[in-house]
């Protein structure tokens, strides 16, 4: 192997390359690493979608099954996972879509419109020196979870699987705006959710100076003095 | 130079923190955030909450949900 560092860099895909072709030269086993290697990541979109552990595993074994027997369409122009991540998606949206309590869209995008920051406390430094990884890890999945579902779905391919707002709103089916408007409201949601865990408590005093701050009034401003003393 | 409100920064904190938006759209928010108390917490605050997802590398497989991937792939590679 070349030690050059854009070869490094391209380890991972020419693996998956490798892999693909061993299958599809009939070597079958050779798919049980590409479904180790993915694994993950197909079952993180799926859940995104979906939002319960039962839809999200019904629809990852659905989207191997189908990356397996479909394989020979793999096109090695393109990432073998943005291609595994796509059949992942649309499993999961058709079988969201099949579902009776599933919310139009639109409904649940005017749900949400306007939605504004409430808490403005700073956050602490060293989260990692408070709690435990697991802790976090914890935190950080339940905020995930509590996001409504379109929001949900963008924030994961965006911000946790890294794909580009490009491919994500490709994937999802909707504009480039819409893909980032709703980005941008799942943001400041998960803001909002991890807040209580992880922002500063305010004293007495910088709460009444930022209330005077933030109002401007003559009474906060009285509050300010007052405080100040 | 442009100057913003809370609403304009808010609505282009993403697209901000995604390097996108003109330099000029970057430099005014920059300067309303560097007076803007709220929106600097917002701001600074958001990126936080992006670095700490990052690190927490959300979801596993639950060992019970990838064994039985791994039984109906089994059957599926070993059909004729």
């Amino acid at each position: 192997m070349q030690k050059d560092e854009r070869a490094n860099h391209d380890v991972p895909d020419k693996d998956d390359f490798l892999l693909v072709e061993s299958v599809l030269a009939g070597e079958r086993r050779a798919f049980e690493p590409l479904v180790r290697r993915h694994e993950r990541r197909v079952f993180r979109v799926t859940l995104a979608i979906l939002g319960n552990v039962e839809d999200a595993e019904e629809a990852m074994q659905d989207t191997f099954v189908k990356a397996f027997r479909h394989l020979d369409q793999f096109r090695k122009e393109s990432r073998f996972t943005t291609w595994l991540t796509r059949i992942a998606i649309n499993e999961a949206i058709q079988k969201r879509n099949t579902r009776k309590n599933f919310v139009p869209l639109e409904q649940a995008e005017n749900a949400e419109k306007n939605f504004t920051p409430r808490r403005y406390e700073p956050w602490k430094s060293n989260p990692e020196q408070l709690y435990g990884k697991q802790e976090i890890h914890r935190f950080v999945e339940e905020a995930i979870q509590s996001l409504p579902e379109i929001y949900r779905e963008a924030f994961v391919l965006r911000d946790v699987e890294e794909l580009s707002a490009e491919e994500a709103a490709a994937a999802l089916e909707i504009s480039v705006p819409a893909l980032k408007s709703r980005l941008l409201r799942a943001r400041l949601m998960m803001r909002e959710a991890l807040a209580e865990k992880f922002e500063e408590p305010p004293t007495l005093k910088t709460k009444i100076v930022h209330t005077a701050l933030d109002a401007g009034t003559a009474v906060a401003m009285r509050l300010m003095r007052a405080a100040g003393r | 130079m442009k100057t913003m409100d809370c609403k304009d920064v808010l609505a282009n904190l993403s697209s901000y923190t995604d390097g996108e938006g003109s330099d000029e759209l970057r430099q005014a928010l920059e300067e309303h955030i560097s007076r803007c108390r709220r929106c600097r917490v917002v701001f600074d605050t958001t990126g936080t909450m992006l670095k700490i997802v990052t690190d927490a590398e959300p979801f596993d497989v639950p060992l019970s949900v990838s064994a039985r991937l791994y039984a109906r792939l089994e059957k599926v590679l070993s059909e004729g």
